[in-house]
């Protein structure tokens, strides 16, 4: 009885700890995919306070036409409005957590304003978060442009 | 005396994962640079193993393959190189993976026709199996930047 009880204790505990990852992992995802969303309404409203939360210090942006930022020329990027994103729609495709690394996989059609005139970009992009500070931070953004649709 | 050998496992698997090899930036380095060296050299048993099963790879025209798909090109001849010269710029270590970011200049075959393709990489390592395994590459078009 004794042995029973012990053993049904140990597989207990490691159910219980086994449930509580699972757990965590699923808030996690709901954490991530909610920060992606905000950074892309912080990026469409210049927020650099909101931005300043959900970029990593060590950001790396690379934009689809091959320009590149770090964090700080971002931010100001936006704010003084040498890149002025109109609006963006944002679709992700899928999201890995691998530790502490997230791997977020999607498509954005971003709006930009470019000489007076707002032109739309559709992008497949790859962007990397990593969890510090007990939330999601976006260390490495890549895009590419999507070829237009055939036409006939 | 089974429930204590039950429950002694069971505290120390943690620390055995603790104490098992893990990679380290040098092992990172090497595995990207054998992986573009494999592509190079269209060496398909070599990709099997630096390629993660969950690969995702993401091309300077937003098309992703999966690891089928990626060996099957290669294999098929549709993904060809002259020349594929990778420069890796950062390598941030994480508790089970590496992101490795950088640029690569190549002369790619497209159709019996030379192309070069210059971009910026993006990569993820994954450590499993006691290897490093490419789980992400996604890439941005250096070509892009004139035209804007």
């Amino acid at each position: 009885m004794r042995r029973f009880v012990a053993f049904a204790a140990v597989f207990a505990v490691a159910t219980m700890v086994s449930a509580a990852s699972f757990a965590k992992e699923d808030t996690r995802e709901a954490a991530l995919r909610s920060a992606e969303m905000s950074r892309f309404e912080a990026q469409v409203n210049a927020d650099a306070k909101a931005l300043d939360r959900l970029l990593d210090s060590d950001l790396e942006y690379v934009h689809s036409n091959g320009d590149f930022d770090t964090k700080a020329s971002f931010i100001e990027s936006l704010v003084n409005g040498k890149r002025d994103y109109i609006a963006s729609t944002a679709n992700i495709q899928g999201v890995r957590i691998l530790g502490d690394v997230a791997i977020i996989r999607g498509t954005a059609r971003v709006t930009v304003a470019d000489n007076g005139q707002s032109r739309d970009l559709d992008l497949g992009y790859t962007d990397i978060w990593v969890w510090k500070d007990k939330r999601w931070q976006m260390t490495a953004w890549r895009s590419a442009r999507m070829p237009p649709p055939a036409t006939k | 005396m089974r429930p204590r050998f039950l429950l002694a496992l069971f505290v120390s698997l943690p620390l055995v994962a603790l104490a098992a090899p893990r990679g380290d930036e040098t092992s990172a380095r090497a595995a990207l640079a054998a992986r573009f060296d494999a592509a190079l050299r269209a060496d398909v048993p070599a990709l099997e193993k630096l390629l993660a099963d969950d690969l995702e790879y993401c091309g300077v025209r937003a098309t992703c393959s999966t690891k089928a798909q990626y060996l099957e090109s290669v294999r098929s001849g549709t993904r060809k190189f002259r020349s594929l010269k990778p420069e890796i710029e950062r390598v941030t270590m994480y508790a089970d993976s590496a992101v490795l970011t950088g640029k690569v200049y190549s002369v790619s075959i497209i159709d019996g026709a030379e192309r070069n393709v210059d971009a910026y990489f993006l990569v993820v390592l994954a450590w499993r199996d006691g290897r490093w395994q490419m789980t992400n590459q996604s890439s941005t078009s250096l070509e892009a930047k004139p035209k804007t």
